[in-house]
């Protein structure tokens, strides 16, 4: 009789283990989900005087995938380390100041919900630059000491100049600019 | 003087400021890089100030009722700016700081070493950057010029559009150094580019017999325009005799290819360099 209480008491306590880890994990994969989802479209129609090739666009794509998402990983956690591969000159530097603007401050931004539309709007003749306009839209929150103090849905407009590195393709200069 | 200017500045920004959304917060519609801008507050009592944007991310105490001063070092990288001012609750605004007039013009051209007389071989991107290395969006013209010596091979007014201009041409006639410049206002920036003899035209062999063989070399090689092909194109001379044939690869030095070819009989020798034919060589066998 006390065995089977005992084992009820046994699988009580199992499936509130299970619970809470089954609601820790919903709640951590949410949060990676919600910075990791970062949609991009890119439309090279325009792009002239050179066409973009289709392994290029693929780069391309992939790339500013990985660099809005260093972006949010870097400001979000307030390192540095992210920026390091996806970004160059003064791109870089921005960023860089931004980050370390925050360690001093305690302030820390989340881009979350990130969508981009992409259009390369200038592709050099030689295939050394590319100029591309990103009409992009996502939550913004900036927390104070893991405070939130502002959370807002932002529509923005950047452009955006990318050069072909060893291995991809690298943000040189990444410009907010009033809706054209 | 200076103080009516400075009227009518402040007058400006107090017209042109806006009023963000329902809240109280009066933030100026744009800034240029590097200048100092301020924002009024409205109330009483202590309040946290933020300003978030491109390059800073700062957080000060603020006592409402007092302006906010927005120094040009906060100011110079071109982007959204949102500026929050936390009491009770807190009260949002945003603005842009533009690119400052240009103060750098980043200049891209290719290639480096081209051969004369080829159509759409030359071509350079120009992008104006402000001091504080933001990128100038609006329009302005950039002068492309490339001179041979002191002969203007190409010149050519070009307008930027979002930030950009470019130019593609054929190369000259004549091999040498060409400067490409790319000017605005009073901004240049200066490339070199190597023009090269082009492939080599009339391409013709003289040969004696000497003891061991043949000795043949090539009249001094120009291209079609005239210049002279480079030292070290290789020139590769064909050797046809009744027994075989034998082939020998040589550089160009001082202008002429030379070669030794070890043939007895009588023999036809031939001359080639890329995809270019010379005459061919009729030598009588070895007396």
């Amino acid at each position: 009789m006390s065995s089977i209480i005992t084992s009820k008491i046994y699988l009580r306590c199992a499936q509130r283990v299970a619970w809470i880890a089954a609601f820790l994990c919903a709640a951590v994969f949410s949060s990676y989900g919600a910075d990791a989802a970062v949609q991009v479209q890119l439309d090279t129609k325009k792009a002239s005087p050179r066409a973009v090739e289709s392994l290029t666009e693929r780069g391309i794509l992939r790339d500013y995938r990985f660099a809005w998402t260093s972006i949010a990983q870097a400001m979000e956690a307030n390192t540095l380390d992210p920026l390091e591969g996806p970004f160059a000159g003064s791109a870089k530097q921005m960023l860089r100041d931004t980050v370390v603007s925050q360690q001093h401050s305690g302030l820390t931004r989340q881009y979350l919900n990130q969508s981009h539309r992409l259009e390369a709007v200038f592709y050099a003749p030689e295939g050394d630059v590319m100029e591309l306009h990103d009409s992009a839209e996502y939550d913004l929150r900036i927390s104070d000491g893991g405070k939130i103090i502002h959370d807002e849905h932002v529509v923005m407009h950047f452009v955006v100049l990318m050069t072909p590195g060893a291995d991809r393709w690298v943000i040189r200069q990444l410009q907010a600019t009033p809706q054209s | 003087m200076h103080r009516l200017l400075f009227i009518c500045a402040a007058l400006c920004l107090a017209v042109c400021s806006i009023t963000a959304g329902a809240q109280d917060l009066r933030v100026p519609a744009s800034v240029t890089a590097g200048d100092e801008a301020t924002i009024p507050t409205t109330g009483s009592g202590k309040a946290n100030f933020y300003l978030v944007g491109p390059g800073v991310s700062r957080k000060s105490d603020l006592t409402l009722g007092e302006e906010i001063h927005l120094q040009g070092q906060e100011l110079r990288n071109a982007g959204d700016y949102l500026v929050l001012v936390c009491s009770d609750t807190c009260h949002s605004g945003t603005f842009f700081v533009t690119a400052a007039k240009p103060a750098s013009l980043a200049f891209l051209v290719h290639p480096s070493r081209v051969p004369v007389g080829l159509g759409d071989a030359v071509s350079g991107v120009a992008l104006p950057f402000d001091q504080f290395h933001n990128l100038v969006l609006s329009p302005a013209t950039v002068n492309f010029q490339l001179t041979a010596g002191d002969k203007s091979q190409f010149s050519r007014p070009v307008r930027t559009q979002n930030g950009v201009a470019w130019f593609r041409t054929a190369s000259g006639k004549s091999a040498g150094a060409v400067q490409v410049i790319a000017s605005l206002e009073d901004l240049s920036s200066k490339r070199a580019v190597q023009q090269v003899a082009s492939d080599p035209c009339n391409l013709r062999i003289t040969g004696q017999r000497i003891p061991i063989g043949i000795l043949v070399q090539t009249e001094p090689v120009h291209d079609c325009a005239g210049n002279v092909v480079p030292d070290g194109t290789i020139v590769t001379f064909s050797a046809t005799e009744a027994n075989g044939k034998s082939t020998v690869d040589a550089p160009i030095k001082q202008g002429v290819a030379r070669a030794k070819i070890e043939a007895s009989g009588e023999t036809v020798v031939s001359v080639a360099s890329g995809v270019v034919m010379g005459n061919e060589l009729r030598i009588g066998a070895k007396p």
